[in-house]
């Protein structure tokens, strides 16, 4: 079996050579585009406002309590139907449901959607659903006050989420991934009513905080008042979002670099670079026997976030030099970090497009014996087989490479507007900006060849 | 930035796609007969273990085996029911473009794909 991501098969065909020379040339040349159209913009303040749209119609909507209720019951009913099916249905992952419902359908499909219409978590959350409901019979008031951690728990938890998909080798394991679910859903209900609901889900909670970065990507804003009542909905631009305040620390930008790095290692596991690697390497981990294969490959993901968190303290240092103002180093490093963003979300939806259209599919057939009992409960959907249409290779290329140039524009129009907020002139924002753009360049290149390099096979 | 330069920015967008386009489209060569003659070992290996065809090509596969089972094609869902020593063939249209393992079905070892170019 070829086992990418968490679980489940892939039928990619990596980008042709020629579609990859395309598209890196566009990639060059839109990105001297980009900069020469740019040259005299704003600086300042002002650099960072862009256009919104108020939507009054919906603000009833977004005020009641029917998006919260709807939300989490289909968060909560999620969450359930993994712990059930997983601890027992199937021991094959593509026979139990619990495999889909969170690789398929939280991991890549929750995910991308959110970045493209706005923060689903924040509704379907099933812990902060399930905190909710029992706070309305029992007054819950946090117990002790959250130490002031940052986000550094939510990075932890977010690698060792990453570590389960990536590293293990056992994310394909039902039982596993539920008993894990069920584990997690303690420690937040528990850390939630400790510390607050609050304080625990933006400081502690990965998938908090993970979605409230890609919710900032999405078109949809709320303004809320002091009572954290929402006031307003705006739609505005994809991306813009991202230019908003964020706090500054080392914490968050390990976060955003986290999100970049695994993705890109999910990819470059089955390169023959990589393989190359273990092999080289083979003297050290073979003797470990089974902890071996989890030892490279957290090696594998830890040195390539240390690479990508140098790569991008190197360009941001470059970035302040040029700038040639006194800034925050930090506060500065912290702001530009989220203007990665974008490529980031764009890959990681060119990366799972295929995946995604096709094993979401697969789920279908399995609600007729979820348990795999031998139950008929749903005989009409039993015989469906995943339709191709969407997923063809030429269809996934053009849309990989779309989706590609489409984030790499997006983050280096952001990544201009910080640059007019941070630094004095026009003219030394546009200098400034040379070398985030070459480090854009160099990341969307490298998106691009992962997406082009033939696929090894790996046993096991 | 200004209404024209965001004109130029979607014009140069636009263009890209469109020379990309007509770049994948000048390139296949498709609709033609291929046939593999493909020999199975123990349910383990595969030689060649690597088909390549374009997509709408007619694909004439006669796998050979030395032991009695089943190779499955995924998403074609095509069976060749091996028996020791003969020649099972399947015909089909290459109607679907990405890349396909071929699996000794009873242990699920991959023995190869079929990589069917667009």
């Amino acid at each position: 079996m070829i086992l990418l991501h968490g679980f489940g098969q892939r039928y990619d065909l990596p980008i042709s050579l020629a579609l990859y020379l395309y598209a890196a040339a566009g990639v060059v040349v839109i990105s001297f585009v980009l900069v020469y159209l740019f040259a005299g913009d704003q600086v300042g303040a002002k650099a960072v406002q862009y256009p919104r749209r108020p939507v009054p119609a919906l603000v009833p909507v977004a005020r009641s309590r029917w998006p919260h209720v709807i939300g989490g019951a289909i968060g909560i009913a999620g969450l359930l139907a993994v712990v059930i099916t997983g601890l027992f249905g199937s021991p094959r992952p593509d026979l139990n449901p619990a495999e889909y419902l969170v690789w398929v359908y939280f991991w890549a499909g929750l995910l991308i959607l959110s970045g493209l219409v706005g923060n689903l978590w924040y509704l379907v959350n099933p812990w902060a659903a399930a905190y909710d409901a029992i706070n309305r019979f029992v007054r819950l008031g946090p117990v002790w006050k959250l130490p002031n951690v940052g986000i550094w728990p939510a990075v932890a938890a977010y690698f060792a989420f990453a570590c389960l998909e990536l590293t293990t080798g056992m994310a394909n394991r039902p039982w596993l991934v539920a008993t894990l679910a069920l584990v997690y859903s303690l420690v937040t209900l528990a850390g939630m009513i400790l510390f607050g609901r609050d304080e625990w889900l933006e400081h502690c909670e990965a998938f908090t905080v993970l979605f409230n970065i890609i919710g900032r990507f999405g078109p949809v804003e709320a303004e809320r008042d002091e009572s954290r009542r929402i006031s307003m909905l705006y739609l505005r631009p994809w991306g813009v979002g991202l230019l908003q305040p964020w706090p500054a620390g080392w914490d968050r930008v390990i976060f955003v670099i986290l999100m970049l790095s695994t993705l890109a290692f999910d990819g470059i596991l089955y390169t023959s670079p990589w393989q190359d690697f273990n092999v080289v390497l083979e003297p050290i981990w073979l003797p470990m026997g089974p902890f071996g294969f989890f030892f490279i490959r957290t090696l594998g993901l830890v040195l390539l976030t240390v690479t990508f968190l140098l790569v991008f303290i190197t360009f941001m240092e470059l970035v302040i030099f040029l700038g040639r103002r006194n800034v925050d180093v930090k506060a500065t490093i912290a702001a530009f970090a989220l203007t990665l963003v974008p490529i980031a979300l764009v890959y990681n939806a060119a990366h799972n497009y295929s995946y995604l259209v096709l094993q979401s599919q697969a789920l279908i057939p399995l609600l007729n014996d979820p348990l795999a009992k031998g139950w008929h409960l749903l005989p009409a959907v039993a015989g469906i087989k995943p339709n191709f249409a969407l997923a063809q290779a030429s269809v996934v290329w053009y849309a990989q490479v779309v989706l590609i140039v489409l984030g790499h524009v997006i983050a280096v129009y952001l990544a201009h507007l910080r640059a007019g907020e941070r630094f004095r002139t026009a003219q030394r924002a546009l200098l400034s900006q040379y070398p985030m753009l070459l480090l854009m360049v160099i990341y969307t290149m490298t998106s691009l060849w992962i997406l082009a390099q033939p696929i090894t096979k790996e046993t096991g | 930035m200004s209404r024209n330069r965001i004109a130029v920015v979607v014009g140069v967008l636009v263009a890209f796609v469109i020379v990309g386009g007509i770049l994948i489209y000048a390139r296949s060569t498709s609709g033609q007969n291929v046939t593999f003659d493909v020999t199975v070992t123990g349910g383990k290996t595969m030689s060649p273990s690597d088909l390549t065809v374009h997509q709408n090509d007619t694909v004439t596969i006669n796998i050979k085996s030395d032991t009695d089972g089943e190779v499955h094609l995924h998403v074609y869902d095509i069976h060749f029911e091996t028996k020791k020593g003969q020649t099972v063939t399947q015909k089909f249209k290459a109607d679907k473009s990405g890349k396909f393992p071929l699996e000794w079905e009873s242990t699920s070892t991959d023995l190869g794909q079929l990589i069917v170019n667009p």
